[in-house]
């Protein structure tokens, strides 16, 4: 189902929370909103939940304008970041809850929460309460409770934040290949941009309440609008250098790191090298600035010696030092 | 959730005394086993305070007119009658009282529990305009602070008009307000100590708000709900102002006003009174032990990451 933010703003007590937020998703889409903590990325889903009023705009879900239509009419599906599993119901009640609202009957109720619950591999946790499951169960119980029917959206405010590192990447790849299952629009809060760039249809990075570009995760690493954008997506950050032109930026995996000196390459320091397992990061001061490149695993260098630097020229970006945004005519 | 405003009430088995003594693994010390001794002495002599009263009225309760009065007292050798039952329950009409008293509390206590818990439910929850929220719950607990007399003249007058006297509906409508108060405060806390999360969850799964409120938040205050009904029920049951001035004929007169009725200008009928108060505190007794397991529980919101 199509939704659609037009011109929504939010004010808390006079701060605008989100700034005029115009935003499209296309049915099917896996939008994620990212953003840093505070950038009104999860007041957004609220408000198309109809859990937060919208001060001004207009949110339309297929056409429909919903702003006045209470949560219980919206006829989406959430999955909250701390899961909200209803504490005094088995997890089969807690899946079945949505439909028991809906006045299925009761062996339909059981069909559709075993086979959903086999879906997620939780069969054998229906009979358990909420406090005898893990995080990583607890979390698919909320997901389940959330595919159980199907709704016009499925909205994610940081599903997987309370997980570990490691079964945070395991659920992240399950949630893809479920979300193309199952082919229903899906809205996906989160600070985390490895998770936005692996997820995502399209990406939008909010800061400070206010839509920062909405493209797709290769348009948003590769040609991202603004400063804002080139640091927060991508790990380690983007380097910025300042010069006469405007400010330099380039990705650490766009340098190359040398040993010995070559034509047109830039001489600098090592600071200190962080052996990552796969890889290393080297950082290294040039002239006044500090820099991060990644290079080989293999690579080894000690403190302060002489590298020589190798820019992928094609890669640089160039942004306005005063607003910060993307100098389009000075790239290649 | 807490439950630490119910302290008071229900004092928990568990006292730093037992702990002390569970943990007596060692070859106990003169010192370690004289505390305990002394807070164990100390306890019975609290509940011999407590319960001596309790013992005296049962005895009498049982005890001929003539042995009441005995010289020494008689506090364990004496002839049980049920006589004064007889004449209690059978002869006069406290079985009349007993049911009056049984009903007035029980619908008072629901009728308080209801609109108050709606009360607290909306106070917790909504956003109300003008700081209303703080502003209106104020103002429900300042109900409560002049002394009850005040209001009884007002009441009866008020009683008089609508000629609600002598009847178990003036005294339901007096208790449900009087209640009403003290269910909306204790509940606005269990409430507002309830993760939002689960209720907005209730509504995004298409739950009403009402329906969101019975299934799903109402369950997880049961404990506060049953301390809340056991205090409502304590004070409507034991309430004796009101009902001696708004309720005079036998129809429509409470346990305790009956009661207080035996002690008359030329008799005071001991046995008569001792039977009714203690068949008065058996339903409370009852009631209270029932909803032992809730006071005491605390709910783990385990569905809450924690």
């Amino acid at each position: 189902m199509g939704i659609e933010f037009r011109n929504v703003t939010k004010t808390f007590g006079g701060a605008h929370v989100v700034d005029d937020l115009s935003l499209e998703v296309r049915d099917g889409e896996l939008i994620v909103l990212l953003g840093p903590s505070g950038c009104g990325k999860t007041t957004t889903l609220r408000m198309l939940a109809g859990l937060e009023s919208v001060t001004s705009g207009d949110i339309f879900i297929d056409g429909e304008r919903i702003n006045d239509v209470p949560t219980q009419h919206r006829d989406l599906a959430m999955v909250f970041q701390s899961y909200a599993l209803y504490p005094h119901m088995t997890i089969a009640e807690n899946i079945g809850y949505p439909l028991r609202v809906r006045k299925l009957d009761k062996a339909e109720r059981a069909t559709r929460v075993q086979r959903v619950a086999e879906m997620l591999e939780i069969e054998s946790l229906l009979e358990r309460k909420p406090r005898q499951l893990s995080g990583g169960e607890r979390q698919r119980v909320a997901l389940a409770r959330a595919i159980v029917r199907e709704p016009r959206a499925y909205l994610m405010d940081e599903p997987l934040s309370n997980l570990d590192a490691r079964l945070r990447v395991q659920m992240r790849g399950e949630l893809k290949r479920l979300q193309h299952q199952l082919g229903t629009t899906t809205i996906y809060v989160t600070h985390d941009q490895a998770e936005a760039m692996t997820l995502a249809s399209r990406v939008a990075v909010m800061k400070k309440g206010r839509l920062q570009q909405f493209d797709t995760p290769l348009n948003i690493y590769n040609a991202p609008a603004n400063r804002f954008v080139a640091e927060f997506v991508g790990s380690p950050s983007m380097n910025f250098i300042p010069s006469e032109r405007g400010t330099m930026g380039i990705r650490p995996e766009h340098i190359q790191v040398l040993t010995t000196p070559q034509d047109g390459a830039l001489e600098a320091r090592v600071y200190v090298t962080e052996l990552m397992g796969n890889e290393t990061f080297v950082f290294l001061t040039v002239g006044d600035n500090r820099m991060i490149a990644r290079a080989p695993a293999e690579f080894r260098a000690e403190v302060e010696t002489k590298v020589w630097l190798k820019l992928a020229t094609e890669k640089i970006h160039w942004f306005d030092p005063a607003t910060g945004n993307r100098l389009q005519d000075l790239q290649d | 959730m807490e439950c630490g405003g119910l302290a008071p009430l229900w004092p928990s088995m568990k006292t730093s005394s037992q702990k002390e003594y569970q943990s007596g693994a060692r070859p106990p010390h003169s010192k370690e086993v004289l505390t305990p001794i002394v807070r164990y002495l100390a306890l019975v002599a609290a509940l011999l305070f407590a319960l001596a009263p309790v013992y005296w009225m049962l005895t009498i309760s049982f005890k001929t007119e003539g042995e009441h009065f005995a010289n020494p007292p008689l506090w364990f050798a004496f002839t049980p009658t049920l006589e004064h039952y007889y004449d209690a329950f059978i002869t006069r009409a406290f079985g009349q009282y007993l049911l009056t008293s049984a009903i007035v509390a029980v619908t008072s206590t629901a009728l308080a529990l209801v609109i108050g818990t709606l009360a607290a439910y909306a106070l917790a929850r909504f956003e109300l305009p003008f700081k209303l929220n703080r502003r209106l719950s104020l103002w429900i607990l300042s109900t409560r602070m002049f002394p009850a007399i005040v209001t009884a003249v007002p009441l009866f007058l008020m009683m008089r008009d609508v000629q609600l006297l002598n009847t178990r509906a003036a005294l339901i409508i007096v208790y449900t307000a009087f209640n009403l108060p003290f269910v909306v405060w204790m509940m606005r806390g269990f409430f507002a100590d309830l993760p939002r999360d689960l209720e907005e969850a209730a509504l995004v799964d298409g739950d009403s708000r009402l329906g969101a409120l019975v299934r799903v938040v109402l369950p997880l205050v049961t404990p506060g709900l049953a301390a809340t009904a056991v205090f409502c029920l304590i004070v409507s049951w034991n309430e004796f102002l009101f009902a001696l001035v708004l309720t005079q004929t036998d129809a429509a007169m409470t346990l305790p006003v009956g009661i207080a009725g035996r002690v008359t200008q030329y008799e005071i009928k001991w046995g008569v009174m001792s039977a009714a108060a203690s068949v008065a505190i058996v339903p409370i007794l009852v009631f209270a032990l029932a909803l032992q397991k809730y006071l005491v529980r605390g709910l783990s919101m385990g569905a809450v990451k924690g």
